[in-house]
């Protein structure tokens, strides 16, 4: 038991672990994370099955690395533990057993000779200790005393306030790998859908995406309705950065879209030969319109894409979900004769030319394209976040201590003799010795000029 | 003026106050430190005002691109100069810093980085993209002053600039790291626990600010605990300085990850 507890005090140890974990976390930003087994194989060849057995692939949830993290918690307890005890006695049971040599060999140092009896020359020096907010604690008998002055004792615990808060932070971590939970909802305007793992649904009210007058996204915004036992509780935009939150699940604004497989297209047609005609008609992809019209009598959308694009063997596809470059295939039919068939173009109108059909010549513009927009929220739980903040507030606090809340403590014998008092002082810094140079140089001063 | 006229100022008045160090520190000058701060402090006086100008004619922190944050580093390891040298008096690491002030000025002013202020996109709407970033690249400009000053340590020939240089590179670290910690990790979680719903995610920015952090826990356990000072110290910080490097750089340019803004 002692050897373990030996094993998990050494610093040494804390080394190691932080050495092997940098390296670690470098191995796991070069490959790449939770990919295929296919990817990984054709990226690294006989060597990504090796990879995936030794969980380079998931590096950073796998069993040695969480090993790792849990056998540096246990370090950083261990070795804050052992270091406490020699600090609290430090810091609130000082010891008294100074001499003169001994304070004489410290680096701030110095003497004050007193006129009177040794109470009025230690009420002085108290004084003027007190003045500079230190804490005093006194020993001894006359002709002998012995006073122990300190100030921002709590800097000595700086660097355990940091190692507590970095256990809270990692106890946290644990907390959300064990508890959290998440999940995407996919919904559109006026749909409502159950949240996972939570009691209560969530309905899209409305979707808006707001652009700069210089184009690009300026805002994505859900207005999302809270629905409990059927009934609405409350209403609230979402927006990136600003999520809802409700009965510790929240909501992110994380990715929108548009249903594209049933779009409606407004297509308007001309006829070249006769510019006061102009039809415009409403329909669906794969809908065949009747249109009383002496030159066709059915129109239909074949196909519709948000981004028309060749792609491989001629065939059309879209390059993306965003409509870029929105085209329709329109067919007319004359009876049960196909006249014609041809892409148009929302963003290129001129690109279809009239077309003759029959005795006339037609043009269509696809004029409009409005597809249902969906919004994509994340919801999510996740109980081990104010652990997360809590461990970030205590060690913020931790830094501060331990690097400028410096302890200082202040020594200081003081003997009579033949009815005058000498007073040897000697004083110990860690850190910042300049300034505290320059406080016990002007206590010196002020305790000689009281003399 | 104009944010750009003043930018250029600047960018003069930092060459001149390198050069002017320079001087300082070979020509054993030392009267000469004293105008080198002055242009110095003069420059980052300017570029304080082009920061604020572009803030006020943009309507955002001027952060938001590499040219942007590029210029903030430079205006950063300036202030970190400033404040280190008012405290503890370092015209030998002075030069130093300065050049780096105007490599990264160059850098900014480079043709391939673009100028105009864009309109932010919604990931990046928030008051924490203020607290994150400047805290952040004003922790790594104290890095910065901590790399050269152990640098010099490298080189310095007698104990006395050892001391100095070992002294000021500590104390650069002990306000680079709870800075760093602060804006970087701390103040990064809570804004990606706003904006993508966890506080982590082992994003490659994420895991090398945590391997930059871990390096900087080397440098202060190993010399606190260890009494490691001197050549170690310094290598050690010398790493965590080029590893905050890539953390601000490379990540960028050679991993992909969410974290794709600047």
């Amino acid at each position: 038991m002692k050897s373990i507890w030996k094993f998990f005090e050494s610093v040494k140890l804390t080394i190691i672990l932080l050495i092997i974990l940098a390296l670690a976390s470098i191995l796991g930003t070069l490959i790449p994370q939770g990919r295929s087994a296919a990817e990984y194989a054709a990226r690294y060849g006989s060597l990504s099955g090796l990879f995936i057995k030794l969980q380079l692939t998931g590096l950073y949830h796998s069993a040695w690395f969480l090993a790792l993290l849990f056998t540096f918690a246990l370090n950083t307890i261990v070795c804050t533990l052992s270091r406490l005890g020699p600090k609290w006695r430090r810091a609130f049971k000082p010891s008294f057993e100074v001499d003169e040599k001994g304070l004489q060999a410290l680096k701030v140092k110095g003497r004050a000779r007193f006129p009177g009896p040794l109470p009025e020359a230690a009420e002085r020096v108290r004084t003027a200790l007190s003045a500079r907010r230190y804490r005093l604690k006194t020993s001894g008998t006359a002709p002998r005393l012995t006073v122990v002055a300190q100030k921002r004792r709590l800097g000595l615990f700086g660097s355990d306030t940091v190692h507590v808060g970095l256990l809270i932070i990692l106890a946290g971590g644990v907390i959300s790998g064990f508890t959290s939970r998440r999940g995407e909802l996919d919904l559109r305007v006026g749909q409502t859908a159950d949240v996972p793992h939570a009691a209560f649904q969530v309905r899209l009210d409305r979707f808006e995406t707001e652009y700069y007058p210089q184009g690009g996204v300026k805002a994505w915004k859900s207005t999302v309705t809270v629905i409990e036992t059927g009934a609405p509780v409350l209403t609230r935009i979402v927006e990136v950065n600003h999520p809802l939150t409700y009965k510790g699940f929240s909501f992110y604004q994380t990715s929108y879209g548009w249903d594209w497989d049933n779009p409606r297209l407004g297509i308007q047609v001309k006829k070249p030969s006769d510019t006061a005609y102009l039809k415009d008609l409403s329909l669906k992809v794969g809908e065949r319109l009747a249109v009383a019209d002496p030159d066709f009598t059915h129109i239909a959308v074949r196909q519709f894409v948000p981004d028309f694009v060749i792609g491989e063997g001629n065939q059309v596809q879209t390059r993306s979900l965003e409509p870029n470059n929105p085209a329709a295939q329109i067919e007319v039919w004359k009876g049960e004769e196909k006249v014609y068939s041809g892409w148009s173009f929302a963003r290129y109108p001129d690109f279809g030319e009239g077309h003759k059909v029959g005795q006339a010549s037609f043009s269509f513009i696809l004029k409009t394209y409005e597809a249902p927009q969906y919004s994509v929220l994340e919801a999510a739980t996740d109980p081990g976040v104010p652990f997360i903040w809590l461990g970030c507030i205590v060690m913020t606090v931790g830094f501060f201590l331990a690097f400028y809340w410096t302890p200082r403590e202040i020594k200081i014998v003081l003997e009579e003799a033949q009815g005058k008092t000498e007073a040897v002082l000697g004083g110990i810094a860690s850190k910042g010795r300049e300034a505290f140079q320059v406080e016990f140089d002007s206590l010196i001063e002020s305790i000689r000029r009281s003399a | 003026m104009t944010e750009s006229t003043l930018f250029t100022v600047t960018f003069i008045l930092y060459i001149l106050s390198a050069l002017v160090y320079l001087v300082a520190v070979f020509a054993k000058k030392e009267k000469w430190s004293g105008t080198g701060f002055v242009l110095a402090a003069a420059g980052f006086a300017l570029h304080t005002g082009a920061l604020i100008l572009r803030t006020v004619v943009s309507r955002h922190a001027p952060f938001t691109n590499m040219y942007e944050s590029l210029s903030f580093l430079a205006w950063a390891s300036v202030l970190a100069l400033i404040v280190l040298d008012r405290k503890f008096r370092i015209p030998r690491v002075a030069p130093y810093v300065m050049l780096i002030a105007v490599g990264l000025v160059a850098l900014a002013s480079s043709p391939l980085m673009p100028k105009e202020a864009t309109p932010l996109v919604p990931a990046l709407q928030s008051y924490w993209l203020w607290l994150h970033v400047s805290v952040t690249l004003l922790g790594e400009a104290f890095f910065a002053v901590a790399f050269v000053a152990s640098l010099l340590y490298l080189r310095a020939d007698t104990e006395e600039k050892k001391l100095k240089m070992d002294a000021v590179a500590y104390r650069a670290v002990a306000v680079g790291f709870p800075l760093f910690t602060l804006g970087g990790l701390i103040f990064g979680m809570v804004w990606a626990y706003k904006a993508w719903g966890t506080y982590w995610s082992w994003d490659p920015k994420e895991v090398w600010s945590l391997i930059t952090w871990i390096v900087f826990a080397l440098y202060l356990h190993t010399r606190i605990v260890m009494g490691w000072k001197g050549k170690r110290s310094a290598l050690i910080s010398i790493i965590g300085f080029l590893a905050a490097l890539f953390t601000y750089f490379g990540v960028n340019y050679l991993l992909s990850g969410l974290h794709s803004y600047a």
